[in-house]
């Protein structure tokens, strides 16, 4: 299940100081010459704490239950899954816990994964990890002790699963210790497999556990075990919460006893990693800049942006595959029911524009479609060229076209006339205040009547723009964000007709076109990497020829460290510093 | 005395259910964030947010719930949990309190020790270039925003980021137990942050209050005396003056202990206030009601504290 | 200036000389003449009373001698002498050393002049202890005991904690007196030591203070508007209008011949036993002078019935009276004149009655603000 874009991109500023020429403003350079590059962690120093800030507390360390970005990183530090992706590879899964490539049976509906041998759990369990293990994990998932958000999405497949309470599930088998097997009610091998990234697989010790997940929410999180280099610091009988993880102040992990480096591909080279919770992004930013081993895990100010970029540009990364931004327009009330004022509207957008008062080239690429670089399709749907319809063929907008619309919309002056105001709900807050403000514009220019209201993301999503109800017109600020690099998980719920719901509704456009959904359906069986990224691909250029969203930017988030961290950047997860690969200098 | 101070605390416990209520109905019936939907993300089925409204109890009728908490408030002394943390409500509490103690206390110091004397000397020098100063000074201290002042702060003299390196940067607090000299200069910024807005302030009414006093018959009859000018200012001027000041002070050390959110965000003081401002972000109900709660026991015992001070500071004001 | 008179014959030296005190305020609205020439003496054992409206410069004087009015905006000259040392030169801790111990002063209005907060014994004991730097905190606090058994306060040892409001009006009254006395100061100012109390209490306080000066031996000036209290307590007296002395003498012989108008509409605004019963009180008409802008020549000729045209040009200086020890008047109206005018007004006429009686001219142009006869 795909995320909303959490992590704000804010760069303002960057591109209005005359005086230095920055040569991303402007240019459609992507990754040359700004700032430090990807990297895969190779031949690093042994040794050193690494310090973390962040404003944010996590979420939760419970692998079953959390899904945020920041806890992602740190749950890739302390958690092994069946497959993961490699800090600079975010397209390819690559075996983790798992001992080789997965095997899928050519009806797709099942799915056999063999275990690594020696890896074993932190104290104090201590024992090595087997598949009945991986199989409680997934399990628990169900529990409504636990309450996984994605466990029904990508494991709702599996035989039994729609029943499962928590208890054992009939699809999953563990024939043999090191041996689990999925069956799956429709050919989604492929995409199960794919789904092994996120942490709900890490393996979890049933006989440890299961008197913490019979508490209503489980406590799992206070004592939980790790199978990565890293594990949380515990008291002597495994209490994690008030040693390693005092809520809202820190996090401490220290090396695990119990991992091995031969059965791992992470090399592992700091001592520790102490998270530093509170505090203001203002300040924190500064501190990362200018001292040493420190690692900011906030978005950075736009102020802090521009300083790291024009004078600290090795401590700086821009992080492709920050999601997909776009414009969402609801396609089940008037005006925008009508596809061809929706290209028209796309067509006037300036879509440069919107991306230069966040900062730029170096934010991200103008957007031509949904499915963003690192997800699988992307080239197959037209990659940086677009898909090639005319209305997003110009980044700047084409008035010209946008009138030829309006007139085939049946408003021969090229302007609405018609009574409906637009209701348009944005962002508050620079730059995304900015934005709403340009696409406001857009509509202006065509004659729309607009009325604009600007609130907080919460609001934003919970009471106006997923709440089809509150009949709101347009959502220039809505953005998704992949679960892992399977194209599925960046189009099916946003724009499936069957995910439309009266709360929380994820398809902001309310798109149900049935030749769209017919597609996605046979997209959902489709077996293999290859014919899955066709499949997809071609769903991408149709909702895209539909108009019912304009995408504007695929975005890419800065990450800030201080000079001496070597950082290695986890391309799949908006370039947060990779503990297990991360090295001091 | 005795049953005065107990009559008091009781209509407290009566002030305290109804801000309890009160914080809940907030919560709940107002529109804000949903903690499930937090917990599970916005695209979360309909049918896992009811799995998690259930397992945090979320959805029983809104007077089960509030009874229930009640209940286990006053029976168990027991706050509840965190619903994004799993803590308990009352260690997160306690966990926070000193620090936010240490940095009430601190601040108090530094704001009496600057505004007693500035407020004395620029009333007894009333029109002079000390008066002018102290004016000027107290009109930025009152309009600086603390945020700002906190800020440019660390930008001079933390030692990791500032111009002048001379004191710990922010993040750097320990408690007292841990380390006794970091917690202490890690927190010499931030009570001059913090005092020194309460220190305007209070210089500029204990001026007022003094000028009023250095007028008042006694003082005269002090000097009549062949008191020296320094008892005649400092002994009965400043007795004078200063009890409308101490009560004052009462009253703003029982609302800083609810915790100096600004404060403690900038320079990454683990207080009450972060707590709250943290909690309210997570929707996090029982936190967010702990610290509410927290911050009202304070407000009303400062407030008693207080009357029963005035009542020893001013003989006149005691009742038989 | 006048010249000094010869000292009435009981007294011994003065222990408090005062010479032609000058006292000026500068103030926005320009230069408040408050004191405009006084000149007086005290000796031990004596009392002196000082009468005058408000505004009179009565209690300018007294605390001016007690150099509490030193102020950047004042403007002092004359002399005040104390046992020969003169007063307005004195550096300030010459001053402190003084007050309290030597010259001491009584104010009018206890429940403020006290400090609110502070307990009596320990406003007491201060006074003890800031002139004798050995006294410790408990030898103040029994000394402070025993001045309040002095004053007659009963059950002094638990009302030595009590603080000032805590206490009646006389009782507050005779703490501060007892807090004035404590070093046994060689002179006493009482300033309107009894307008606040009742009638009853005042005569009390009247004879606790007479009978204090008699065992100490102190100089007292005791400062009043009251006629009747001065009749009581004072051996001499000088009235004072408008910043200056305008008449002084022995006590009995102020009220049975006085001699200038403004003491006699003093008195005959005073209801007596002695008037012939239906006589009508007769105020003074018009208000005290503006201090900062007063009346040519004479100060009083604004409001003075029997006022000439001479009068409002020749400034009259203190001059003695012929024929009466220690007595001096300022007046240009001539003696016969004068006692002419008395014995009319003693027997009861209005100033106009008086004034035709005599023989006088009305005067020739009304006095402002001028009110007609009750």
């Amino acid at each position: 299940m795909p995320r909303p874009v959490k992590r704000a991109l804010s760069l303002l500023t960057l591109c209005t100081t005359a005086a230095v020429a920055l040569s991303a403003c402007g240019s459609s350079n992507t990754n040359g010459g700004t700032g430090a590059a990807a990297d895969n962690g190779a031949g690093g120093h042994r040794g050193g704490t690494l310090t973390i800030l962040t404003s944010q507390d996590v979420a939760s360390l419970d692998p079953g239950v959390t899904y945020a970005s920041l806890d992602l990183n740190v749950l890739a530090a302390t958690e092994r899954t069946l497959y993961a992706y490699a800090p600079d590879d975010p397209s390819s899964i690559a075996p983790d816990l798992a001992a080789g490539p997965p095997q899928i049976s050519t009806d797709g509906r099942t799915l056999t994964v063999k275990i690594r041998r020696g890896v074993r759990f932190s104290p104090p369990v201590n024992r090595e990890v087997t598949s009945r293990d991986v199989a409680y994990a997934i399990e628990r998932g169900f529990n409504p002790n636990v309450a996984n958000p994605y466990a029904s999405t990508y494991y709702g497949d599996v035989v039994g699963a729609d029943r499962a309470r928590g208890g054992p599930i009939a699809g999953i088998q563990t024939p043999d210790d090191h041996t689990i097997v999925f069956k799956l009610v429709r050919p989604t091998a492929s995409l199960l497999a794919q789904a092994t990234v996120l942490p709900l697989d890490a393996p979890v010790p049933a006989e440890y556990a299961k008197p913490f997940d019979a508490k209503a929410p489980s406590t799992y999180a206070n004592a939980v075990v790790s199978t990565g280099p890293y594990m949380y610091a515990a008291d002597r009988g495994g209490r994690v919460l008030g040693t390693g993880y005092v809520p809202g102040r820190s996090l401490t992990l220290v090396r695990n006893p119990n991992w091995s480096a031969g059965s791992d591909k992470r090399p592992a080279y700091l001592q520790g990693i102490t998270i530093r919770i509170g505090g203001s992004p203002t300040v924190s930013g500064r501190q990362v800049l200018a001292g040493r081993a420190l690692v900011l895990a906030d978005s950075p100010t736009p102020e802090l942006v521009k300083q790291a970029y024009l004078h600290h540009r090795s401590q700086i990364f821009f992080s492709p595959g920050a999601g997909t931004n776009y414009a969402a327009l609801d396609t089940a009330i008037p005006p925008f029911d009508n596809a061809n004022l929706r290209k028209a509207v796309a067509a006037q957008l300036d879509r440069e524009q919107m991306r230069r008062v966040r900062g730029g080239a170096v934010v991200g690429d103008v957007g031509s479609h949904f499915l963003y670089p690192g997800v699988i399709g992307f080239e197959q749907a037209g990659g940086q060229q677009g898909t090639g319809v005319d209305f997003l063929a110009n980044p700047q907008g084409d008035h010209a076209l946008a009138v030829r619309y309006m007139k085939a919309a049946g408003y021969p002056s090229g302007r609405y006339i018609g009574g409906q105001t637009v209701q348009i709900v944005g962002l508050a807050g620079s730059p995304d205040s900015d934005d709403a403000q340009i696409f406001q514009q857009a509509l202006q220019d065509l004659g729309f009547k607009t009325n604009l209201k600007l609130v907080d993301s919460t609001v934003m999503y919970g009471r106006f723009c997923g709440v089809p109800k509150a009949r709101v017109q347009a959502c220039p600020n809505v953005g998704w964000i992949r679960d892992f690099a399977d194209p599925q998980t960046v189009l099916d719920v946003a724009f499936n007709g069957a995910d439309i719901s009266p709360e929380n509704n994820p398809n902001w456009p309310q798109l149900n076109d049935p030749a769209i959904n017919r597609a996605m359906t046979r997209a959902e069986v489709t077996v293999g990497q290859q014919q899955r990224a066709n499949a997809w691909a071609a769903i991408d250029r149709q909702i895209t020829a539909t108009a019912a969203a304009i995408p504007w930017l695929w975005a890419r988030q800065p990450n800030i460290f201080a000079a001496d961290v070597r950082c290695v950047p986890e391309l799949w997860n908006q370039g947060h510093c990779d503990f297990a690969y991360t090295s001091l200098k | 005395m005795a049953a005065y101070i107990l009559r008091r605390l009781l209509w407290g416990l009566v002030l305290l259910v109804l801000v309890s209520l009160l914080t809940f109905v907030i919560f709940y019936v107002l529109p804000s964030a949903d903690p499930a939907q937090l917990r599970a993300g916005r695209d979360a089925s309909p049918a896992t947010l009811h799995e998690i409204r259930v397992s945090l109890g979320l959805d029983r009728p809104l007077t089960v719930q509030y009874w229930t908490f009640l209940r286990r408030l006053v029976l168990h002394a027991d706050l509840g949990y965190s619903y994004f943390s799993g803590a308990s409500v009352g260690s997160l509490l306690l966990d926070r309190l000193p620090a936010t103690i240490s940095l009430t206390l601190g601040a108090v110091v530094v704001w009496l020790v600057v505004a007693v004397p500035l407020g004395v000397v620029s009333a007894v020098r009333r029109g002079t270039w000390v008066d002018r100063l102290t004016a000027g000074g107290a009109l930025l201290g009152i309009s600086v925003p603390v945020y700002w002042l906190g800020l440019v702060a660390l930008y001079l003299f933390a030692s990791d980021i500032g111009k002048v390196p001379l004191l710990p940067g922010a993040g750097s607090y320990v408690p007292f137990s841990k380390d006794p000299w970091t917690w202490f200069t890690s927190l010499i910024l931030p009570w001059l942050v913090l005092g020194s807005t309460f220190a305007a302030v209070y210089a500029r009414l204990l001026r007022g209050n003094m000028i009023e006093v250095l007028s008042e018959d006694f003082m005269r009859t002090a000097r009549a005396k062949g008191l020296s000018e320094r008892r005649v200012v400092w002994r009965h001027g400043l007795r004078a003056a200063v009890t409308p000041l101490v009560t004052l002070a009462g009253l703003d050390v029982g609302l800083l202990l609810g915790g100096a959110v600004l404060t403690e965000t900038v320079f990454g003081i683990p207080g009450i206030g972060r707590l709250n401002y943290d909690s309210i972000t997570h929707a996090d109900y029982p936190v967010i009601q702990g610290t509410v709660l927290l911050a009202a026991c304070f407000v009303i015992v400062a407030n008693i504290a207080v009357d029963v001070a005035y009542a020893y500071l001013d003989p006149r004001v005691r009742e038989a | 200036m006048s010249a000094l008179e010869q000292p009435s014959p009981a007294a011994a030296e003065p222990v408090l000389r005062v010479e032609d005190l000058r006292v000026a305020f500068d103030t926005r609205e320009g230069l408040v003449q408050a004191v405009a020439g006084v000149s007086f003496a005290v000796a031990p054992g004596r009392t002196l009373g000082i009468v005058g409206e408000s505004g009179s410069g009565k209690t300018v004087a007294a605390t001016t001698a007690m150099g509490l009015s030193r102020g950047p905006r004042v403007r002092i000259s004359g002399r005040v002498l104390l046992d020969g040392e003169e007063l307005l030169a004195a550096s300030p801790e010459r001053l402190r050393a003084l007050r309290g111990a030597q010259i001491a002063m009584v104010f009018q209005d206890p429940l403020s002049a006290l400090h609110p907060l502070l307990r009596i014994g320990d406003q007491i004991g201060e006074a003890v202890r800031a002139h004798r730097s050995d006294a410790s905190r408990a030898a103040a606090r029994a000394r402070a005991v025993e001045l309040l058994e002095w004053v007659a306060i009963p059950d002094a040892a638990r009302r030595v904690d009590a603080y000032p409001h805590e206490l009646s009006g006389g009782m507050r009254q005779r703490a501060m007196i007892a807090m004035a006395i404590a070093n046994e100061p060689r002179v006493l100012i009482a300033d309107e030591p009894t307008t606040a109390l009742d009638v009853t209490v005042q005569r009390q306080i009247l004879a606790l203070l007479r009978r204090l000066r008699d065992d100490l031996g102190m100089a007292m000036v005791f400062i009043t508007h009251d006629l009747g209290v001065v009749a009581e307590t004072a051996d001499e007296v000088a009235v004072m209008y408008a910043g200056r002395i305008v008449e002084q003498a022995p006590a009995h012989e102020l009220f049975a011949a006085p001699r200038h108008p403004y003491t006699w509409g003093l008195l005959r605004s005073m209801p007596r036993l002695e008037a012939p019963a239906g006589a009508a009180l007769v105020p003074i008409p018009g208000r005290p002078p503006s201090l900062i802008d007063p009346p040519s020549g004479c100060r009083f000729h604004p409001r003075c019935p029997y006022v000439r045209e001479r009068h409002r040009e020749v400034e009259p200086a203190l001059e003695p009276v012929a024929g009466a020890l220690g007595h001096r008047v300022a007046c240009l109206l001539s003696e016969a004149e004068r006692r002419a005018l008395w014995a009319r007004l003693a027997a009861g006429a209005t100033p106009e009655q008086a004034r035709a009686a005599v023989g006088q001219a009305a005067p020739a142009a009304a006095p402002p603000a001028a009110e007609p006869p009750a």
